[in-house]
């Protein structure tokens, strides 16, 4: 027997479902678009690269698995084409509006889905001013009546635009020229930002730049890269930063000064693309994460006991799929590009890799089991 | 101007029917004669007075061919040849012609005998009907007149099932069904030599471009039709992986038989019973699994048959299989005993019919029905009215006829009463039978239905269209609007037009026929003795004589083409004036004029004849005094019609003046 179905014998244990899809190219968005779609975009460059909006099967977007589901395909509800890499791409809560960035990072392309055809159509774009290749700015989105665009490259360049007017509502005035690694809004005034060197913070927009931040990763951090999500459900630290090397940091947004945890990941090397490294917290589970950017896994950490600096950890569950359903022959196994939470299914993760696969997979809990 | 014409008269999806129009330089074909499942009056069959209102169908259409044998694409056909009258030829695979009657009688059972529909073919209209079948192999040019000519690739999806091509002349379009392209990575179809390009239609049912378990991947050589039509049911979808529905499969059998349950699977007798029979055998043998397997009676022998007769259409893996030994001699699995339903503890059976709508699959249901420890599993599509349509649409408690049912058409085996059963509230007395006691069954094992039929999603469909560089590419049974990106994205990678009718809607591409024409000898080496290469790229022009003679295009030398012809050759020269401003004389005047061209017309001859006359090839320049004015000098230029482009672009030169006498 081969590999990967060696690997699948083992999977009836591992996952009570299993779904492998093929795309037309890899992703590394996955980007919830209500709690029955996602968009997924290629970032090839110097290729057209499909931006698509896919449903998923109704029996991975029923609340309750009741009654039969034979259905088990994607089906591509809106399609469009970019002529430049799509690194990040965020929804803008309740309209048909999306917004893109990547290199080269000149501007952010707005694009809508049509409502009477199939076609993503780009509409209008907003300017970045500085071009800084190959680095690009960071999205995220202010929900609300007029949406608000958060962008930046780096922390000097940080500022919010009115998505409709383009008015530029809040800049962060700063002379920084820290390079940003990840955005994130928290709420309607807050957000959170992550630098590559692992420098931290929670922004209020309503007041001067006056962040409570986080400055040092810890010793030896030199030629790390960061990146980090805020989140966590249950009465532990909410935030994770994650470095290149498999350090995983928690802290307390209340008390940033100091990580509540610093862990080591049993990763086999640092990431070869530092840019993949993604950390995300499960929706529906106490002190659960993932992480993922290092090959071709998705390792979920419960992160309930931890507690002190230097500790080694093992995850709960690793996520092999992607490097045992690998056709292409790739050497070495493709990196999984980016992971996401089902929304309200606990145990349910997308994970997308450099092959152009993308697993839709729910894991048993080894622990409810015992 | 050429055109072929494409009208789908179907109406899709899984439970569609399949039906297209075709018109070729004249010839009509029609692809698919297919039923939709989910009526029972007139809209069951496509509406074939599309096709033609006054006139008699044999005489309007020069054939009908079949893509597979799965009732939406051929289940319309003994309605069509034997009830609305065709007596043409009817093309289809082998396996096709051998499994569709066998269908159509299954799904006539149902319609007549247990619904009681009126106005529907008999058993001997499938027989006759089926007398009109013209069997074809695969890459085999059949030729059905003079001018038309189809040809058979392989399109994985079913047994038997394949893609045509259809040609007349230079024109021709492919046809494919949803099958099994190599779609995974690195499993590309291999790639043979390439066609001359024609034009011609690629006609394509469903097909699949992966291969699975018992059957190939699709495949088409670069065969660059006129016209790819193919369905776009699955276009707009990304397909779960084939091993992901395996890994369901074994995990919904294996949790049944752990918790010691049963596990029925109603199969129809050919093609993904096989397959499923070799992947529980496999994971039987690695997980060391004791609970049995068991596949009904007739089964072995009916799948047997047909797979020896049709080996050459199965994969590489099973041939090698059934080379070494029979193909249903499995280790774990044995042909199954009625008594062995009633057997304590866990078991396994594949029972046919795949619709629970008759025989032994059915009499297991009624038995295992009650308990929740049990489960079915429905791999296929059921059509209404059976107990299989009825458990999928999730129906828990079904009406049955306790007895046998005496008919002249169907003739189940005995029936029993199994514990479990609730005796319904009455009896009824059927008119020309026995009484039959209709009860009450209570399901409570667990339904499943797991789809394994094999399509392409949105990625075959775009390689299909890679490997066959089709000019123009027609999807058919979809909705414009929601494929508007598709179409983008076709027409975007292959640089093709895309279309998109609905049905009933027609749609007319003009072609360009590729006119072939042979270039003498001579004038090929007079070409080359220009010493310029041919090169693909580079368009070069070529004086020539054209010669249309018994529908032959040929290109000659002129001196040829008058030889062949037995004419004289006659000279046709261009003269004209140019007045230029100048007092010196005649011969000063020719003079000059001899030496500005000898010095802009290098690579010419240009001579200075005793005459005073200049010449450069046929063209003659002679200078003389205007009549009326001392001051101006007339240059009288003429040359023959086959240095036009040089004799116009002399006197353009001389129109601008002489260079001043340095």
């Amino acid at each position: 027997m081969e590999p990967a179905e060696d690997w699948l014998v083992e999977s009836l244990r591992l996952y009570q479902d299993f779904h492998a899809f093929d795309l037309s190219g890899a992703t590394r968005v996955l980007e919830w678009i209500g709690d029955k779609g996602i968009l997924v975009a290629g970032y090839e460059s110097l290729k057209k690269n499909e931006i698509l909006h896919l449903i998923l099967p109704l029996r991975l977007s029923v609340k309750e698995n009741q009654g039969l589901f034979p259905e088990r395909d994607f089906k591509v509800q809106h399609g469009g084409f970019s002529d430049r890499s799509v690194c990040d791409l965020k929804h803008v809560p309740d309209t048909r509006l999306l917004v893109t960035s990547g290199p080269p990072g000149s501007y952010l392309q707005v694009w809508q889905l049509a409502e009477d055809s199939d076609v993503i159509r780009a509409v209008s774009t907003i300017d970045v001013h500085e071009r800084e290749e190959p680095l690009w700015p960071r999205v995220a989105i202010f929900p609300s009546v007029a949406p608000g665009v958060l962008h930046g490259t780096r922390l000097s360049s940080l500022k919010v635009v009115d998505l409709h007017s383009q008015k530029t509502m809040y800049t962060s005035g700063v002379s920084d020229d820290d390079v940003l690694s990840s955005l994130q809004v928290l709420d309607m005034d807050t957000f959170a930002f992550c630098c590559s060197s692992g420098r931290l913070g929670l922004v209020d927009t309503r007041q001067k730049w006056a962040p409570s931040e986080n400055l040092s990763p810890g010793p030896g951090s030199t030629g790390r890269q960061w990146c980090a999500e805020a989140g966590g459900r249950g009465p532990g630290p909410s935030i994770a930063r994650l470095g290149s090397d498999g350090q995983l940091c928690l802290l307390d947004p209340r008390d940033l000064c100091q990580p509540v945890s610093s862990v080591q990941c049993p990763v086999s090397m640092p990431s070869p693309e530092p840019e993949l490294l993604r950390v995300t917290w499960a929706p529906g589970l106490d002190n659960c994460l993932a992480i993922s950017g290092f090959d071709g896994t998705v390792q979920v950490y419960d992160v309930t006991s931890w507690a002190g600096l230097g500790r080694q950890v093992e995850p709960l569950f690793t996520h092999r799929g992607h490097i045992f359903l690998d056709d292409s022959g790739m050497d070495p196994a493709p990196l999984v590009t980016t992971h996401t939470w089902h929304p309200y299914k606990p145990r349910t993760v997308l994970s997308a890799a450099s092959d152009a696969s993308l697993h839709v997979w729910d894991w048993v809990d080894p622990c409810a089991s015992r | 101007m050429p055109e072929i014409r494409v009208t789908p008269l179907g109406a899709g999806q899984d439970v569609g029917r399949s039906c297209i129009l075709v018109s070729i330089a004249g010839k009509n074909v029609m692809l698919d004669c297919g039923m939709h499942m989910g009526f029972s009056d007139d809209r069951r069959f496509p509406d074939f007075s599309y096709i033609t209102r006054s006139g008699r169908l044999t005489d309007f259409l020069d054939c009908v061919i079949i893509s597979h044998f799965h009732l939406d694409h051929c289940g319309a056909l003994p309605y069509f040849s034997e009830m609305v009258g065709y007596d043409g030829p009817i093309y289809m695979t082998q396996p096709t012609q051998a499994i569709c009657p066998i269908l159509l009688e299954d799904y006539r059972k149902i319609a007549v005998d247990k619904k009681g529909e009126a106005n529907f073919f008999t058993s001997q209209m499938i027989k006759d009907c089926m007398k009109k079948v013209v069997a074809v192999h695969l890459h085999q040019t059949v030729q059905v007149d003079d001018e038309l000519e189809i040809k058979a690739y392989y399109a994985g999806h079913v047994l038997g099932a394949a893609m045509f091509q259809i040609k007349v002349g230079s024109e021709s379009v492919v046809y494919t069904v949803s099958g099994n392209l190599g779609h995974r990575k690195g499993c590309l179809v291999e790639e043979r030599e390439e066609a001359p390009p024609h034009h011609h239609i690629l006609c394509q049912g469903d097909y699949n471009m992966t291969p699975d378990r018992h059957l190939g991947a699709a495949w088409i050589d670069k065969c660059r039709p006129s016209l790819l039509i193919t369905e776009s049911t699955y276009a707009t979808t990304i397909r779960d992986s084939k091993r992901c529905r395996e890994r369901d499969f074994l995990k919904k059998v294996h949790e049944t038989v752990e918790r010691g349950g049963k596990v029925l699977i109603p199969v129809f007798a050919l093609g993904r019973a096989q397959e499923l029979c070799i992947l529980l055998e496999t994971f039987w043998e690695r997980m060391d699994l004791k609970a049995p397997i068991y596949f009904s009676t007739g089964l072995t022998e009916k799948a047997n048959h047909y797979y020896k007769l049709f080996i050459p259409w199965t994969n590489q893996k099973i041939r090698k299989t059934f080379v070494q030994r029979n193909m249903f001699e499995f280790k774990h699995i044995k042909a199954f005993d009625r008594a062995f339903a009633d057997s304590p503890g866990p078991m396994v059976v594949f029972a046919t019919p795949g619709m629970l709508h008759a025989g032994q699959s059915l009499q297991i249901f009624r038995k295992w029905a009650g308990n929740e420890k049990n489960m079915v599993i429905m791999p296929g599509y059921c059509v209404q009215g059976t107990v299989g349509h009825k458990i999928l649409s999730g129906q828990r408690k079904l009406e049955m006829e306790g007895r046998q049912v005496v008919s002249p058409h169907l003739s189940l085996p005995a029936l029993w009463i199994p514990l479990g059963w609730v005796e319904a509230l009455g009896t009824t007395t059927c008119a020309d039978g026995p009484h039959t006691a209709m009860l009450q069954l209570e399901v409570k094992m667990q339904v499943e239905y797991m789809s394994f039929s094999a399509h392409a999603d949105a990625k075959g469909i775009m390689q299909l269209v890679g490997q066959a560089e089709p000019e123009n590419v027609l999807l058919v049974h979809g909705e414009a609007k929601k494929m508007e990106f598709l179409k983008q994205k076709i027409e975007q990678e292959f640089r093709v037009n895309c279309y998109m009718p609905a049905n009933g809607e027609t749609v007319t591409l003009p072609t360009s026929p590729s006119i072939p024409v042979g270039i003498s000898l001579g004038l090929l080496k007079r070409e080359m003795a220009q010493g310029l290469l041919p090169d693909a790229k580079k368009p070069r022009l070529l004086h020539g004589t054209l010669i249309m003679k018994d529908s032959n295009f040929r290109l000659v030398s002129s001196e040829q083409a008058l030889k062949e012809l037995g004419l004289a050759e006659h000279q046709l020269r261009f003269t004209c004036r140019v007045h230029l401003h100048d007092t010196r004389k005649e011969q000063e005047m020719a003079m000059r004029v001899y030496n500005h061209l000898k010095s802009v017309l290098k690579d010419h001859c240009v001579q200075h004849l005793p005459d005073g006359s200049v010449t450069v090839e046929s063209i003659l320049v002679q200078a003389a005094a205007h009549s009326e004015d001392p001051g101006t000098k007339v240059l009288l230029v003429s040359w023959t019609y086959q240095d036009e482009e040089l004799g116009s672009y002399l006197t353009s030169l001389l129109k601008k003046g002489l260079p001043q006498a340095s």
